[in-house]
């Protein structure tokens, strides 16, 4: 039973992770990310790579929307930002598969202060609806700027390279995906341990305090987009590379509400509250197929699937606002607690 | 270049048509903000609940299309109350984002159960209107649109009384500027609430039934909202003269660009205009300016 | 429900999720496997369930019959919900789970993305819902065909029957913004000059919209003698048809193959009366010329079946005969030598699906009929003769 740590040092209060047990638990997840792909087949690789890809994004959102309070409808369309990007670099430069990704999640980055301007004139609500206006207006100049994206008919990609492997299996893309991943969330991490990550903080709490203590509120809040602008490029480039083809019905505004979904059930303004919320979400189809196909109905049950789906995700929506506001990572933490410190009751 | 002006009246007049419509759907939103302080964006769902009721009631249970009307919009309202019990009272007191994003998952649900009980297919709405050519002049309107107008004025002008002088409606708006007042002058908040979830909910459907006629009803129908939502932004989010005056404005704009430019340009002016009003008048032409307090 | 509830179904349902997965089919040596990503939910859904009963019909008279050269027809539908990441999950899904050999893909976007792979794998023959034009080449798309023309094809053939019956006319093209209604039309606008007639209108209309009045403002100054719509299943077809009718526009109103199935034209009600298409099949319920396959389809099936039911139902029968061809020549099922077998069909008979014999040299099959809707008979009838393109 371990109920709290001592610490000695102010590095070691604001250390990550601060205790033998859970580098020891550390030590098994990487264990286990490594050994999967040996164990797992095709399809499974396929679910995990995409669960990833959806992290990244769900990260993304969680620094502008659950950290910072500025909800954003827009997280898809700069996923496509990125993913135009690299699929245009790839094409016409033939640039090495990082330099690509780090491009896309410039230039992403770029459009997402853009997208943020606005947020100096309008707050909350009004800036959500904003959010949406420039999702319609960038899914409207990828279908027209046909000489950059290929209109409708949209841009393929041809397999990563990376150190000579041409990654063009579940099997082999995974290993692109972990590391920059696991980046990702290390730097989502370490971003709330810094001064830029507390005045994010604080621009949620209350933005008027934030700006009387001295935090320029322009310029964490465009700072705020940009960040979460990139991760939403990275991702918009790794799902480019994935599924190999971008068009501008890749990315539409219900991908937005399902990563919003996400980092709701997740829980809001938490790096692993975006890990689980990610998971949850991408998995549900999946599940859904499974408990549909066991119900004792005829075959007719697969016609259902797919509204049954859309209702599926509307309802945790709900359900996760109303009843648990904190998402996914406060159960955890309370499943943690509970073993933490058993056998007493917290 | 000679400028064509026939064709500038026609497509003027389709303009204020879906203008009409545009107003119409952005009254019943209007109501519900200013009661009980909730952005829906469900609103575009609402209106196509309205159409699948009422061609539900009409095909399915074969009864004559005005009753079915009746019926449907009657059936609306009944599910609007449901949903602010269900769904919206639960969040009383929690920040507005977090209603508007329950409105949000509202909209899949309202989607995926309309696409479950009548499959994805696309729809025709049994005929309701009279549909000989109306010509205005030289001008050529379409007679769903020309009546669908009609219907849009009456509905409002009533909505515009109601608020006016009608005790729920003046209810409505005190609840909208005090709620404690409100509830302190013996007014049943609780109630008003409900009363304008209902009342949104039926002008939706009314809204649906005419939108569904024109356009044909289908589970992507609630893509309407998207453009209200530039309406009563741009007309105040609390504003029944904002939402009249913005949804005929944009209408006609939307027209404009669509016949002069290309029907791809549409949506995309509706959205420019939208950034515009949000930088240079964020409340809109008629909203009251909200005064944050610490 | 309480944590603990909570946490036993978590645990519950990942244990059956994994039960579930890893029971991996073993294959059956003497085996044929069609996969396919099914919209049989969604926006494509009533093409959807019927594609899916064409292809089960197929497979069961094949099986019934003993199967071919001793190999019997399994099918391995997923429902795809139309939706590409769905198809390509199924698609992963299935191809982990079996040895497949043809696959149906239920859109454009799904046949692009998983091009690259199929390249790779060198097993599968694709084929689909989609007849986009892009994908009607053979270098790019070398293991996928068309079960039918493609739509500039279509076009071409819409084209040819109205300068045959009014050389010189003018034409409006009216389709929607998507990759689906953009496809065919800048070749097509080709076809049109070279046959000597004017394309007077392009209209494209925005996805979900409402009103067509702008449009139609448009239309009434062009005068079109015949207008093609494209990239609709159904709305807002009808809502032109009856405004142009109120306007006293004599045009005549033409569509491609997703709108011309019975049920979608006689939705329309008295307002689709005269709507023309191409369509390369029959309809099931037509009994002009002898065409036993129908028979057994009506046999099988006394309801209605619609067009997507015929175009899986021949999907399937090109699979098998081209899986027969490798199998009697003793070749191996790979999708080379698969495809190559396609390229040998000459003048092949569809048991009447098709009027006329076909011929499959690249990835499509360009031959295609006129039919014209007749709203006092309920049905569609032919208009001209079955018209094949070079």
């Amino acid at each position: 039973m371990r109920i709290g740590t001592a610490k000695f040092t102010y590095k070691h209060d604001e250390a990550l992770f601060d205790s033998r047990t859970q580098y020891a638990w550390l030590l098994v997840l990487a264990c286990s990310l490594v050994a999967f792909p040996f164990i797992a087949n095709e399809y499974w690789l396929y679910l995990a790579c995409l669960v990833m890809i959806n992290i990244v994004s769900a990260t993304g959102l969680n620094i502008l929307t659950g950290y910072t309070g500025l909800v954003s409808l827009g997280q898809a369309a700069f996923m496509g930002i990125g993913a135009y990007a690299v699929a245009y670099m790839d094409n016409h430069f033939g640039t090495p598969v990082i330099f690509n990704l780090l491009i896309a999640g410039g230039i992403t980055m770029l459009g997402g202060v853009v997208v943020g301007i606005p947020s100096l004139r309008v707050k909350g609500l009004y800036l959500a609806i904003a959010t949406i206006a420039a999702s319609m207006i960038l899914h409207f100049i990828f279908a027209n700027w046909g000489s950059v994206t290929g209109g409708t008919a949209g841009l393929t990609v041809a397999p990563p390279v990376l150190f000579g492997f041409s990654l063009d299996t579940s099997f082999l893309f995974y290993w692109m995906v972990v590391p920059v991943m696991v980046m990702m969330l290390l730097g989502a991490a370490n971003l709330f341990r810094t001064r830029i990550g507390r005045a994010f903080i604080a621009i949620r709490d209350r933005d008027i305090s934030a700006e009387v203590l001295g935090i320029p509120l322009l310029r964490y809040k465009l700072l705020s987009f940009g960040l979460s602008s990139f991760y939403a490029g990275v991702a918009g480039g790794l799902w480019a590379y994935f599924f190999r083809i971008v068009t501008p019905e890749s990315f539409p505004l219900s991908m937005s509400i399902f990563f919003l979904t996400a980092i709701i059930v997740g829980g809001m303004g938490s790096t692993l509250g975006s890990i689980l919320g990610a998971v949850f979400v991408t998995m549900i189809p999946e599940v859904l197929k499974l408990i549909v196909g066991w119900l004792p109905v005829s075959v007719d049950a697969t016609l259902i699937l797919s509204p049954v789906r859309t209702i599926v995700f509307g309802l945790l929506i709900i359900g996760f606002l109303i009843v648990e506001p904190l998402g996914l990572q406060e159960i955890w933490r309370r499943i943690r607690r509970f073993f933490h410190l058993w056998p007493f009751k917290s | 270049m000679d400028f064509d002006w026939l064709f500038f009246a026609e497509i003027s007049l389709a303009g204020l048509g879906t203008g009409g419509l545009y107003a119409l759907t952005a009254l019943a939103f209007v109501i519900i903000f200013k009661s009980t302080g909730v952005v829906n964006l469900a609103i575009g769902e609402m209106l196509m609940v309205g159409a699948y009721l009422v061609y539900g009631l009409a095909t399915g249970f074969g009864l004559p299309i005005w009753l079915a009307i009746v019926v449907g919009v009657l059936g609306s309202g009944l599910a609007g109350g449901v949903i602010e019990r269900l769904a919206i009272r639960p969040m009383v007191g929690e920040s507005p984002i977090s209603t508007f994003m329950i409105t949000v998952g509202l909209a899949s649900v309202l989607v995926g159960a309309v696409e479950l009980i009548w499959t994805a297919d696309q729809r025709r709405m049994p005929p309701i209107m009279p549909d000989e050519a109306i010509f205005i002049g030289e001008a050529f309107v379409s007679s769903k649109v020309f009546y669908g107008f009609f219907v849009t004025l009456i509905l409002i002008s009533l909505g515009l009384l109601v608020f006016r002088f009608w005790r729920g409606g003046v209810a409505l708006r005190a609840t909208a500027f005090d709620q404690g007042a409100a509830y302190s002058m013996g007014i049943n908040v609780p109630r008003v609430f409900s009363l304008s979830w209902v009342i949104g909910a039926m002008i939706a459907a009314v809204a649906g039934v005419i939108v569904g006629a024109i356009g044909g009803i289908s589970p992507a129908m609630g893509i309407f909202g998207l453009s209200v939502l530039v309406v009563v932004i741009a007309g105040g989010l609390d504003s029944v003269l904002g939402a009249l005056v913005a949804g005929m404005a944009i209408g006609l704009i939307e027209s404009w660009a669509s016949g002069f430019l290309g029907g791809e340009y549409k949506v995309v002016v509706t959205f420019l205009i939208l950034i515009i009003v949000l930088m240079i008048r964020p409340y809109g032409l008629f909203g009251t300016r909200e005064i944050e307090r610490l | 429900m309480k944590i603990k509830t909570m946490k036993n179904w978590l645990a519950g349902s990942v244990v059956a999720s994994l039960l579930g997965v890893a029971g991996i089919a073993q294959a059956n040596d003497k085996e044929i496997v069609i996969g396919g990503s099914i919209p049989m939910s969604g926006v494509f859904s009533f093409a959807g369930i019927g594609i899916h009963a064409g292809i089960q019909d197929y497979v069961k008279i094949i099986n019934d019959s003993g199967g071919i050269e001793g190999y019997k027809l399994r099918y391995v539908p997923e429902d795809s919900g139309y939706k590409v990441d769905v198809s390509v999950a199924a698609f992963k899904k299935i191809t982990s789970q079996n040895k497949v050999d043809f696959y149906y893909g239920d859109s454009t976007g799904f046949s692009k993305t998983i091009n690259p792979e199929l390249n790779r794998m060198n097993s599968i023959l694709m084929s689909g819902a989609s007849f986009a034009t892009e994908l009607n080449d053979p270098e790019k798309y070398p293991y996928q065909f068309l079960a039918g023309p493609d739509y500039t094809e279509m076009f071409s053939i819409l084209l040819r029957y109205i300068a045959q019956e009014k050389p010189g006319a003018k034409v409006a093209f009216v389709y929607s913004d998507t990759e689906f209604g953009r496809d065919p039309i800048e070749a097509s606008r080709k076809v049109a000059e070279e046959l000597g007639l004017k394309v007077a209108l392009e209209l494209m209309t925005p996805p979900g919209s409402v009103d067509v009045s702008t449009e139609m403002a448009k239309m009434r100054r062009a005068k079109p003698d015949y207008t093609i719509f494209h990239g609709y299943i159904l709305a807002p077809i009808p809502e032109f048809i009856e405004q142009a009718r109120n306007m006293k526009l004599d045009t005549k109103f033409m569509g491609t193959f997703w709108t011309m199935d019975n049920s979608t034209v006689m939705q329309m009600g008295e307002v689709g009366d005269g709507f023309m298409g191409v369509m390369p099949y029959r309809y099931y319920y037509d009994e002009s010329a002898p065409a036993p396959m129908l028979e057994k389809i009506r046999e099988m099936r006394p309801e209605y079946q619609n067009v997507p039911y015929i175009q899986g139902f021949l999907s399937a029968m090109l699979y098998t005969e081209s899986a027969r061809r490798v199998l009697a020549e003793g070749k191996e099922l790979t999708a080379e030598n698969m495809k190559a077998a396609l390229n040998t069909i000459k003048d092949f008979d569809t048991g009447g699906l098709i009027g006329v014999p076909i011929t499959i040299s690249g990835n499509s099959i360009p031959v295609g009929r006129i039919y014209q809707a007749d709203a006092s008979k309920g049905q569609m009838v032919p208009v001209s003769d079955w018209i094949v393109l070079e």
